[in-house]
Order: C-alpha cells, then structure tokens, then sequence
C-alpha cells in the first residue's frame, strides 16, 4: 500500500514541483498516473523510491516511512519495488539474460535461484529465444520487455513504470499495458504514468492527474 | 559469505579490467612516491647501522691531573668498577702513554724522539656494555665527574655523536614530512582513480542502488581495488628499492666494507617494512572510501 500526505517538493526555491498532493493506492491496484511533461510525475516516482528528497509532507510505502529511512536502509525499500523506464536503463555490454541475472546477483541471490527464476520472467514476457541477445540488437518494444523482466525478477510488491510506452509505437505500447496488467493480476500494485490518451482510454483504472505539481 | 567474496573477487577483477590503463597508471604513481619514500627509508635504515657501529666503539677517555693523588685515584678506580654499565677500566700511566706516543711518532719525527719532558698526562680508558643506552650512561658518568677532583679532561667524541644522533633526529622528521605529503597527494590520485571507475560502471552502480544492492556491495569491490593499487604500489617499490640495494652492494662492497666497519649494507628495516605495506593499504583505502561515499551520497537521493 502507498499512501501519501501532504507531499511538498520543491527545486531550488523556483515553483513547487509537487505541491501538497495526497493521494493513496491500495495493495492489487493499477492506477494510471497521468499529466503533461513536466507535471511532476517523474519526481513523485522519485520520491517513492527513495531517490529524491521530500521538503514536507508524508510517504509511507508498504508501511515504511520513505522519508526517515538512511541512505544505508534504502535498500529495503527499494527490494519491494520494481521500476521501469521510458529510456529501459539496460546495460549494454550484458545480454539480455545477464541484465536480468544481474538484478539479483547484487542482492545476493543463490546462482542456482538466479538461472531459475531468470528463465521463468524471460518465459513470462516472451523472451526466451531473445536470451543470448545484446540489448541494441532488440528492438525497442524487446528492450522493454526486458527492462520490465528485470524489474520482476526479484518479485516485488509495487511496480513503477515511468512512461514506459514514451518511446514505442502505438500497438507495441499496448502490448506493453497488456503486460503490465498481467502482472497487476499477478498480485502486483501497478502505479503505470503515461501522457497517452489512447492507453488511457484502453482500459478502464483508476486515474491519478497531475498538472503542474497538483492532482486534479 | 562465499557467494558475496566471490562477487566482491568478480567485480574488483573486472572493474580494474576495465580500467586497465588507469590502474596501472595509479599503481605507477603509487610505486614512484613509496620508490622515494622508500629510499629516504633505506638512507635512515644504513645511517643508523652505521651510528650504532660508531657508538660501539666509542670509549670514554678520564685525563687526570698530574698531581693527582694516589687516594683520588683509588677512589676513582673503585667508582669505575662499582658501575655496572662499565666493561673494562684501563689505567695508563704517563709513563707508558708517552712510551707509546713514542713509539707511534718517533719514527715519523726526530723531534719527538729527542724530547725530555713528558706532556702527556696519564688517564683511564673506560669501555661500556653494549646497549641502546651506552651513550646516555657515558654521559651520566661524565656529568657526574665533569667537576671532579683531579680530573683534567674527558673525552668520548660527544660533539660528533651529538651531531649525527642530531641529523638522525632531523631525518626522522624529513621522512614523515615527506612520507606525510606523498600520502596527502597518493590519496588523491587514488581517490581519482577510483572516480573513473565509479564513473565508467556509472550507470551499472545506479541500477544496482535501484534493484536494492546495500551499499555494502557496492563500496567493497572499489575499496579492494584502491587497496589493491595501494599494495601493488608498494610492493613494485619494495621490488625497486630492492634493485637499487643490490645494485649498491655490488658495485661498491669494498668502499662500504670501510664505512662500515664491517658491518653488511642494509634493507628497509622491519619497523619501516611493515609499515610501508600497512600505509599502502591505508592510502588505497581511504583514497577508495572518499570517491566511493561522494558517489553514494550524490546518487541516492539527489
């Protein structure tokens, strides 16, 4: 569960990026987080994963309080969310099995559960013939689909996709939401932000708007 | 356990796999600072042999009056061989101190030989045990007789000793200057070393700050490679200074046989050795630690 109170984010004194939002998601949820370029959604995912500072309010993500968590505990909060980017964040010289071995040989997996559990995500998002491959041998829907085993490997509970479908055609995007909501169905909390009027028309979930850092 | 110092091994393999030219480089550096240090390190190390060599063979030498009388003299006599730090007492009379003066000089000059009258007064030779503190117990001795009855002069080469244990003093002081600066300057160039390879696993080290790696992860492979630099430095310096030793030994055994009375031409001795290696591991440490934490605390929460 992500609840959020009275959250106030500001850079360097100019106008708030985030300003005074509240807003919670239940656990099993996919919520649509919309709004123009520049409407802070970026910054709020920031936030609830810990990789941005807050100026006021309250984030408390699966219980835990973000905001009074060290850099040194960061870890824990970051092991229950999985995030995707619209840019995929793959790392070039790993192939796609090795990208996704990687998340969680740096938490300290066994490699016998690593191979397994890689081999499972790969099957769930259609990419097992794909393994031996190098991210920029793959087109861009594939590299998404890798980036999105990745953030499922060490089965978190939230799944964060900063505009995943930002730099994909139309009918890849959807298969990528299709994806999304499977693994909504799965369990999993989804908070998925896009600015696409045609994802959100797709399918019916709850909507969360942001303008200029306010929810509307 | 096993796992995470397999990954650790892993990892500080190929970061420094990666950034093979850098590496080397920082250890080149390394090894050129500590080459310096190190043979300030073997200068001190020779210096001192070579003080201890020369204070082994220093004796006090007590000239007495001529008109000493036999009861000061006895006195004296039995002062000397109640003092437990005094090896051997040698009483030469005028007589025999002028018979081997003669015996030296006469042949050298008809002056001498021609001579009536007796300059020389008669004194006692004093040999101290060995030991650290021979000199202090020399100078306690002559302290303690310096305004005594009887006494004309004394003499144990205090001037020199006190310049040379002087200069020592001043060398120890130099190498921790200098060893200080070299540190000051190879923490930093570790410290960049370490920055280019944070910089070149960049996007690497944030993904693995996402999926949840502890810091703890990250910072061990970098610290082991600054370590790694910092050892393999010295180490390569030790190889040289070792070079440089022997070179020395070879080409100049007989001329050194001479200075040192025998005594063999010295390696850095234990008590610089280890610290060497140890202030290696220290700068390689530190050096890593202050990139590291820059890096961390710049990426978590930016």
């Amino acid at each position: 569960m992500i609840q959020v109170f009275n959250l106030i984010k500001t850079y360097g004194g100019g106008a708030p990026a985030l300003a005074d939002i509240s807003f919670s998601v239940k656990d099993g949820e996919f919520v649509f987080l919309t709004g123009p370029s520049g409407a802070g959604k970026t910054t709020l995912f920031k936030i609830l994963f810990g990789g941005e500072k807050y100026d006021r309010g309250q984030v408390l993500v699966n219980g835990v309080n973000v905001g009074k968590l060290s850099e040194e505990n960061l870890f824990f909060l970051r092991r229950d969310i999985g995030v995707v980017f619209q840019d995929y964040k793959l790392l070039p010289k790993k192939t796609v099995f090795e990208n996704i071995s990687f998340a969680q040989e740096v938490i300290g997996v066994p490699s016998k559960t690593i191979r397994t559990r890689t081999w499972e995500v790969l099957k769930s998002v259609g990419l097992t013939p794909k393994k031996d491959a190098y991210p920029l041998q793959l087109s861009g829907g594939e590299q998404q689909r890798v980036a999105i085993a990745r953030a499922l490997v060490n089965n978190p509970k939230i799944i964060l996709a900063d505009e995943p479908t930002g730099n994909l055609d139309p009918e890849i995007s959807l298969k990528i939401l299709n994806l999304f909501e499977k693994i909504n169905q799965e369990g999993k909390t989804v908070i998925f932000a896009t600015h696409s009027l045609e994802m959100l028309r797709a399918q019916n979930h709850r909507l969360l708007t942001l303008n200029r850092g306010k929810i509307i | 356990m096993v796992s995470f110092l397999a990954n650790t091994l892993r990892t500080t393999g190929l970061n420094i796999k990666a950034n093979r030219q850098v590496f080397m480089l920082s250890v080149a550096t390394v090894a050129v600072a500590f080459s310096i240090l190190g043979l300030f390190f073997l200068v001190h190390a020779n210096l001192n042999a070579l003080l201890s060599t020369w204070s082994k063979q220093v004796q006090l030498v007590i000239y007495l009056d001529d008109g000493i009388s036999n009861t000061r003299l006895k006195a004296l006599k039995k002062l000397f061989d109640d003092n437990e730090h005094i090896d051997s007492v040698h009483f030469i009379s005028r007589d025999s101190a002028w018979k081997n003066f003669k015996s030296t000089f006469a042949e050298k000059s008809g002056f001498v030989a021609g001579l009536d009258l007796n300059p020389l007064p008669a004194s006692y030779s004093l040999r101290f045990k060995e030991g650290l503190d021979r000199l202090k117990h020399i100078r306690q001795l002559v302290d303690e007789l310096r305004e005594g009855e009887g006494i004309e002069s004394m003499e144990y080469g205090e001037k020199w000793i006190s310049k040379f244990e002087n200069f020592m003093i001043f060398l120890r002081f130099f190498i921790l200057a200098v060893g200080g600066i070299l540190g000051v300057g190879l923490v930093l160039i570790i410290s960049n070393t370490i920055k280019l390879s944070i910089f070149s696993r960049r996007e690497e080290i944030e993904l693995m700050l996402l999926v949840g790696a502890t810091h703890r992860s990250i910072k061990v492979p970098l610290i082991l490679e600054g370590v790694v630099q910092g050892i393999g430095g010295v180490g390569i310096a030790l190889g040289l200074i070792k070079l440089v030793h022997l070179y020395i030994k070879l080409q100049f055994q007989g001329s050194l046989e001479s200075i040192f009375r025998g005594a063999d031409l010295q390696f850095i001795t234990q008590s610089f050795l280890w610290p060497m290696l140890l202030a290696g591991v220290i700068i390689g440490w530190v050096g890593s630690l202050i990139s590291i934490n820059q890096f961390l605390h710049s990426e978590d929460r930016r």
